[in-house]
C-alpha cells in the first residue's frame, strides 16, 4: 500500500464509523479526534477495523501513532507495504 | 479449541458486549442460563399476549445528529443504525408528592425548569447552580462514594425539592438506601431530566431480537439454557464449567451476573454471605382496555410518587412499601401502536426476606401477592383515578421471581450497593460488566458491556 492508499483506508474506516464525519475539510497534520469530534471509544474502532481488515495487531502503546492522518501513514506504511 | 471471549449472562449488558466484540470479526460465545435472553428486561406470554417483564421507559433519549449523546454513542459502537429502531418519545411524566407538590417533566427540559421556578421560586437559583455544576462535573472520573443527598442539602434550600429530585433518580438508578453516589446522581439527572425518555415502538422482544440478529450476522454465538457452574483462572486462560459438565477454555471471560455472583462462580467467596443491604422491588402489571384508562392517564408516561414530604428509599419493614413508587403507562409514548388492551404498571420497594419467609408456605406467599397487588392497585387509584373494575389480567413479580429468573442475590435489581466501576476484579482475564459495574438501566447496562469490553478486552485480543 502506498501512503495515499493508507490515507484512503483510514478515511474509509472513519466514514464507516461515523457517516456524518466531515472528511472533506480534514487537515492531515492535525489530530483526527479533535477534528472529527471522536471520543476514545470511536478511536478504538479505527484500531479494531485495521485488525479486522488487514490482520494488523497494534499494541496499545502505539495508539498515539495514529493521532493524525499523516502519522497514520508514517506508522502504517512499513506494516502494510506488502498488502 | 480455545475461544477468545466468553460472556456470561444474556441480559442487555451481555448482549451489547457480544455485539461489540463480534462486530470486529472476533469470535465470541455468550451463555445465558435462562431459556430466553434479555435478563431483567425480557418478556413472557400469557393469554396469547406478550408482556414485557420490565420495560417502563428507556432513558437517555437523543435526537439524531447529537454525536456525544450516550444513546447515539452506544448505537455507533454497536454499529446499529438509528433507522433499525423506531423511537417513541414520552408524552410527559411527573413527580407527585401527595399533599405536597407536583413537578411535571418531559423531553423538553424547559418544562421542568419552568415547573421548578413556579413551584419552588425560592430554590430556582439553587437549581440553576446545580445545573451549572452538573455541566462541568465529570461523573465518570474514578472517585470514592460521595453522597448526592449531602451535596444537594448544601446547594438546595428547600428539602422538599431535594426529595422530589431524588425520587425518580433513585427509583431508576440507585442501589444505595436513602442516597446515591454523586456521580450516579449526575448520570441519572442527565439520563432522565436533561435527555429524557422513550421506548421502541415494538416490544422489548423485538429490541432483543435486533441485538441477537446483529450478534449472529457478525458471527457471534449464543447459547441459552446454559448455566455456568464455576470459573477458574489458569495460567494463560480462563475456564468455565457449564452445568452439564462441559468445559469452555477461553482467553477472556466477561461476567455480567453481579460481583458476588461472580465471586461464587470463582469460589472465592468461601461461602461467606455479604449482608450489605440490597434493595429490591415488586412490579405489578394491570392490563385493561385503553378506554378504561383514568382521565389524564392517556396523556401520561410515568408518575413517580411519594406520600408526604420525606421520601424513604430503603428496605421496608413489611413485604412492600406502598408509600412510594412508580406508575407507568406503556401506552403513553408518541407514535406507539394503539392497542385495545393496554397496561398500567406499578413498582414499589420490597423486602426480600419477608417474601422468602412467606415462600416457605406457598399459600401464604400467594395470599400476600394478592394482597399487595390490591394494595398497589388502590394506591395507584388514589393518585390517578379508578381502574380496578376494568382490569382484565394482572400479574406481579416479587424479588423471588427476579431471583429465580436471573440469579440475582436477594432478587436485587440494582445489585450490590458498592460498584466496581472499572470492571476489574483483580484478575487479568476475567472482568465484570453490567449491574455491579454500576451503569444501571437499559442504556446504562448496554454502555457498561461496551465500555468494559473496550477497556479490557478488545485492545488485547
Ligand atoms: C421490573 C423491572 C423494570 C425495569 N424497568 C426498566 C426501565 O423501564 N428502564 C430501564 O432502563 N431499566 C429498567 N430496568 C432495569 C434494567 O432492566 C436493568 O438495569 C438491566 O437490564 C440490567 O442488565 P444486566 O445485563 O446488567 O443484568 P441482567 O439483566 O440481570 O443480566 C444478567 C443475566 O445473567 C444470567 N445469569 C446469571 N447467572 C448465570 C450463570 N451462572 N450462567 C449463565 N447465565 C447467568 C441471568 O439469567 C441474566 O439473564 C427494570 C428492571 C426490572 C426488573
Amino acid at each position: 500500500m502506498t501512503g495515499e492508499d493508507i490515507k484512503d483506508l483510514i478515511l474509509e474506516i472513519i466514514e464507516d464509523i461515523d457517516d456524518e464525519a466531515d472528511l472533506a475539510s480534514l487537515d492531515p497534520a492535525e489530530p483526527l479526534r479533535e477534528q472529527l469530534d471522536l471520543d476514545s471509544m470511536d478511536f478504538l474502532d479505527i484500531v479494531m477495523e485495521l485488525r479486522k481488515r488487514h490482520q494488523l495487531q497494534i499494541p496499545e502503546e502505539d495508539y498515539p501513532n495514529l493521532a493524525t492522518l499523516n502519522s497514520c501513514v508514517i506508522y502504517l506504511e512499513p506494516l502494510l507495504k506488502d498488502k | 479449541m480455545r475461544l477468545p471471549v466468553l460472556i456470561i449472562g444474556g441480559g442487555l449488558s451481555g448482549l451489547a458486549a457480544a455485539v461489540r466484540i463480534s462486530r470486529f470479526g472476533q469470535r465470541v460465545l455468550l451463555v445465558e442460563q435462562h431459556t430466553r435472553p434479555g435478563g431483567l428486561n425480557s418478556w413472557f406470554i400469557r393469554n396469547k399476549t406478550l408482556f414485557e417483564t420490565g420495560l417502563h421507559a428507556i432513558t437517555n433519549f437523543a435526537e439524531p445528529g447529537n454525536k456525544h449523546a450516550p444513546l447515539n454513542r452506544l448505537l455507533r459502537q454497536l454499529k446499529i443504525k438509528r433507522s433499525e429502531i423506531e423511537f417513541c418519545p414520552q408524552l410527559g411524566s411527573k413527580i407527585l408528592f401527595e399533599n405536597c407538590e407536583t413537578l411535571r417533566f418531559s423531553n423538553d427540559f424547559n418544562l421542568f425548569e419552568t415547573e421548578i421556578s413556579e413551584k419552588f421560586p425560592g430554590s430556582i437559583d439553587n437549581f440553576r447552580s446545580l445545573l451549572t455544576f452538573l455541566q462541568q462535573f465529570d461523573a465518570f472520573a474514578p472517585a470514592p462514594f460521595r453522597s448526592a443527598r449531602a451535596f444537594l442539602d448544601k446547594i438546595i434550600a428547600e428539602p422538599l425539592l431535594t426529595e422530589m429530585l431524588l425520587c425518580p433518580l433513585m427509583y431508576y438508578g440507585s442501589s444505595n438506601e436513602n442516597d446515591m453516589d454523586l456521580g450516579q446522581f449526575a448520570i441519572m439527572f442527565h439520563a432522565i431530566f436533561l435527555e429524557g425518555m422513550f421506548r421502541p415502538r415494538g416490544s422489548i422482544k423485538e429490541f432483543i431480537d435486533l441485538l441477537l440478529r446483529h450478534i449472529q450476522e457478525n458471527g457471534g454465538e449464543i447459547r441459552t439454557g446454559c448455566r455456568v457452574q464455576n470459573i477458574t483462572q489458569q495460567k494463560n486462560c480462563a475456564v468455565a464449567v457449564m452445568e452439564n459438565g462441559e468445559e469452555i477454555e477461553c482467553n477472556y471471560i466477561l461476567s455480567t451476573i453481579g460481583s458476588q455472583e461472580t465471586e461464587s462462580l470463582l469460589q472465592r467467596d468461601r461461602g461467606i454471605k455479604d449482608d450489605t443491604p440490597r434493595l429490591s422491588f415488586v412490579e405489578n402489571i394491570f392490563q385493561l382496555p385503553y378506554e378504561a384508562l383514568p382521565a389524564g392517564a392517556q396523556e401520561t408516561t410515568i408518575i413517580f410518587f411519594n406520600h408526604g414530604e420525606k421520601f424513604h428509599y430503603q428496605r421496608p419493614q413489611s413485604s412492600i412499601d406502598p408509600r412510594s413508587g412508580v406508575i407507568c403507562f406503556p401506552s403513553g409514548f408518541k407514535g406507539i401502536a394503539r392497542r385495545e388492551l393496554v397496561e398500567i404498571r406499578t413498582t414499589h420497594l420490597a423486602a426480600t426476606e419477608k417474601w422468602e419467609q412467606l415462600a416457605m408456605v406457598p399459600e401464604a406467599y400467594q395470599q400476600e401477592k394478592k394482597r399487595c397487588s390490591e394494595l398497589s392497585c388502590s394506591t395507584a387509584e388514589s393518585l390517578i383515578g379508578d381502574f380496578a373494575h376494568a382490569v382484565t389480567f394482572r400479574d406481579m413479580f416479587t424479588p423471588l421471581t427476579i431471583k429465580r429468573y436471573t440469579g440475582k442475590i436477594d432478587g436485587a435489581i440494582y445489585g450490590h450497593p458498592n460498584k466496581i466501576k472499572d470492571g476489574n476484579i483483580g484478575l487479568s482475564n476475567i472482568f465484570l460488566a453490567g449491574t455491579d459495574q454500576g451503569f444501571l438501566g437499559i442504556v446504562g447496562s448496554m454502555l457498561s458491556g461496551v465500555s468494559i469490553v473496550n477497556q479490557h478486552i478488545l485492545p488485547r485480543l
